[in-house]
């Protein structure tokens, strides 16, 4: 576990990126700007935008279909700044991989000039979390090609209406499991625990982590640490989503801040083999924040309107599960006592 | 009945979806009950919705089959006889999803066709709002506040079969107020729906909107590339970067660069005004606004752009300081000017400007904040007073 990761073989070169340092450092330059056809209070346009801000012009993104294709370039226009290009739902990680190699090829042969070009592949829950997630995979095993893969993760397919992806939560109202008088909860799956299962499963990748927007200098703290760290990397973001949890617009920030808060979205990234619990995630875990009730975040969320008490407390029970008997808490699910519960619905 | 008669329903995407869907629904469940066919359908363009942004729904009634195939055969209906706008901040243009630019509300209401709109404010004030138009129509305004939900969580503050019960009264070729009835019955079965239909009915009046009346600038549009112009690749420009801000002797700050072809003055029921002199300068309504719609003066305060604003509110969400950043009715404004300019120009006249801003804060919410939000909102406001006795 001490040796140092072999550090990847590099033909194309390396951006060097310094942490911001507060948000009144943050770059006033947009290169993911107004004009794109998300909803009121969009978290996943802010990932957009926090995203390129923070890896600056000479940066290429890959889109997979969802909002964030659908919406920003649409009708033969578009709110992006740097070059973007659309991909497939499920292929994230063969674009990431392809466009690495492509400029890597480029370079080599003299075609283009050698400098450090970024390249960020985004997808969905849908797009990656589901579909996509084998060619994830797949990309992260390939030391040789710099790259960032981004899920931006509003917890459904929202931009076809709501449909239930491996990411919903227990429980929550989606077009594919809306609650009726029968059953009350209809969607009984536990979100995947993404960011864990690719650190845990690719033991070459040099940095997994999760973020959230509503902390902007540590969101764009941690997209500059996987761009410039070298070789694949993998970022997971939790996107409040005004439309699929049925909020006010305004909420999105809160909502945010809630389920860090509530320990729901464990903060966390996986650098070189060290796990590093950050943010208000650390502060809980170290005792300086207490860990919030998750019913201040179930309540203020239309999706989980129809909860009961006994619901919110076998929520709540869950997520003390994971705080409290998980191997890593927050992180690792496994734990050493054999766990019989079911839900109550 | 020997025409075949059409109904829109413009409104705010997600938000009034539902509503939308049972005002259409009902309009066609009372036209069979008087032996007459008809459809109800979303717009194809306006899919997929997004929280605020325009869309229309509509309902086709036809005296039979073939008149209402014919009907069908059309993407959307040319002209409409009755346009209703659920939410009233739509009557300053429409700017859907779909590539159209600004619409007009009033665009597809035939000569003497009927605008229904759902508002609190006077007709006059609503008038101003609407674009001219070359041919007279009514308007009839129900007073409501407009009712806004979400995907899952229904508001039913009886707006759905007010107008309902207020189409029978502007547009009595289309259906009897006794089918309206009928139906709501039938679907809801809610006798006290049924009172709200009938006394929204008895209390709806219209006036007529001469030609010439009304909000005279032209919509901002812009031309449309054929297939043919499109690149190898379907590949297109990105927009340029931003640049500093000159204002007098100033040059500072930052302004992006926008996508030229979607604007959102009309996207929002709201938009924020920023009192310069208590700005701290934090960052984080521009910093945390999904629309980047804020421009960073040279003085590094922030102001916001209104062409980007979606109105969603976040960024006074997430100021520090009290009424630094406030939402403010999207009635009260008549421009788009910069607020910074503003200021800089007289700072006393700004400052009363804001002062007097201030006192319109939204009373409506933009969706579900809580759970039992809605229930206490109805049983404060009531069904509205064309509602139940």
């Amino acid at each position: 576990m001490d040796a140092k990761l072999q550090v990847p073989t590099l033909d194309s070169p390396l951006p060097v990126l310094e942490p911001i340092k507060g948000v009144k450092k943050a770059p006033l330059e947009e290169y993911f700007t107004s004009g794109h056809r998300t909803c009121q209070g969009c978290e996943s346009a802010l990932v957009m935008k926090l995203m390129v801000k923070a890896a600056g012009p000479r940066t290429v993104v890959l889109g997979s279909t969802g909002c964030m294709y659908v919406a920003n370039t649409t009708y033969y226009s578009t709110s992006w700044v740097v070059p973007w290009m659309h991909t497939q739902l499920g292929s994230s990680g063969s674009a990431a991989v392809g466009t690495a190699a492509g400029y890597r090829a480029l370079m080599r042969k003299g075609k283009i000039k050698r400098e450090p070009i970024n390249v960020i592949s985004f997808c969905g829950d849908g797009g990656g979390a589901d579909m996509g997630l084998s060619a994830i995979s797949g990309a992260l095993q390939h030391m040789d090609y710099n790259h960032l893969i981004l899920l931006y993760d509003n917890e459904s397919y929202a931009n076809t209406d709501i449909q239930a992806s491996g990411s919903t939560p227990y429980g929550a109202n989606t077009t594919f499991s809306p609650h009726g008088k029968a059953k009350r909860i209809l969607h009984k799956r536990w979100k995947k625990n993404m960011a864990a299962m690719l650190a845990a499963g690719h033991p070459e990748c040099r940095y997994v982590g999760t973020v959230c927007a509503s902390y902007a200098v540590d969101f764009m703290n941690r997209i500059r640490k996987a761009l410039s760290i070298g070789g694949p990397t993998f970022i997971h973001s939790l996107d409040p989503c005004p439309k699929g949890w049925d909020y006010d617009p305004m909420l999105s920030h809160e909502l945010g801040e809630l389920a860090v808060l509530a320990g729901i979205w464990p903060l966390f990234e996986v650098e070189q083999h060290q796990l590093r619990l950050y943010g208000k995630t650390r502060a809980i875990v170290e005792g300086r924040q207490k860990r919030l009730p998750v019913r201040d975040y179930l309540m203020k969320q239309g999706r989980f309107a129809h909860f009961t008490n006994d619901d919110i407390d076998y929520f709540q029970a869950k997520i003390d599960e994971m705080w409290t008997r998980w191997l890593i808490p927050g992180v690792l699910p496994f734990s050493t006592d054999v766990l019989n519960e079911r839900p109550p619905a | 009945m020997a025409r075949t008669i059409s109904v829109e329903v413009v409104y705010r995407g997600i938000f009034q979806k539902t509503l939308a869907k049972n005002i259409c629904r009902g309009i066609v469940l009372a036209a069979r009950k008087e032996g007459k066919i008809g459809i109800s359908f979303g717009r194809y363009g306006d899919s997929p919705e997004r929280n605020g942004i325009p869309a229309k729904n509509f309902a086709i009634v036809a005296p039979n089959e073939e008149e209402l195939q014919l009907s069908m055969a059309q993407y959307e209906p040319e002209t409409t006889d009755v346009t209703i706008s659920v939410d009233d901040m739509l009557c300053k243009g429409v700017e859907s999803w779909a590539w159209y630019g600004l619409q007009p509300i009033n665009q597809k209401v035939r000569d003497q066709g009927t605008l229904i709109v759902t508002s609190m404010l006077p007709a006059e004030a609503l008038i101003n709002f609407c674009h001219t138009k070359p041919t007279p129509y009514r308007l009839a305004v129900i007073p409501a506040i407009p009712s806004f939900s979400g995907l899952w969580v229904y508001k039913d503050d009886h707006t759905d079969v007010r107008i309902l019960g207020a189409l029978p009264k502007v547009c009595p070729e289309l259906v009897s107020l006794d089918s309206i009835q009928k139906a709501i019955k039938e679907e809801w079965n809610d006798d006290l729906k049924v009172t709200s239909a009938r006394r929204t009915y008895e209390h709806t009046a219209t006036r007529t909107v001469r030609p010439g009346e009304g909000n005279p600038e032209v919509p901002f549009k812009f031309d449309l590339p054929g297939w043919t112009k499109m690149r190898e690749g379907v590949t297109i420009d990105g927009i340029r970067l931003g640049e500093p801000i000159k204002f007098g002797d100033q040059i500072g700050g930052y302004r992006p660069a926008r996508n030229p072809y979607f604007k959102k003055y009309t996207t929002r029921t709201m938009r924020p005004v920023i009192d310069f002199d208590k700005c701290i300068k934090c960052t984080l309504c521009w910093l945390q606004c999904p629309d980047s719609c804020f421009d960073v003066t040279p003085d590094q305060t922030y102001d916001l752009n209104a062409e980007a604003c979606c109105g969603c509110g976040v960024c006074e969400a997430v100021c520090p300081v009290d009424n630094c950043v406030t939402m403010v009715n999207e009635a009260e404004f008549a421009d788009n000017k910069s607020q910074w300019e503003a200021y800089k120009q007289d700072k006393q006249a700004y400052q009363a400007w804001v002062d007097e801003k201030l006192t319109h804060r939204p009373e409506r919410s933009h969706g579900f904040r809580y759970r039992g939000q809605y229930q206490e909102q109805v049983a404060k406001q009531g069904v509205g007073p064309g509602g139940a006795e």
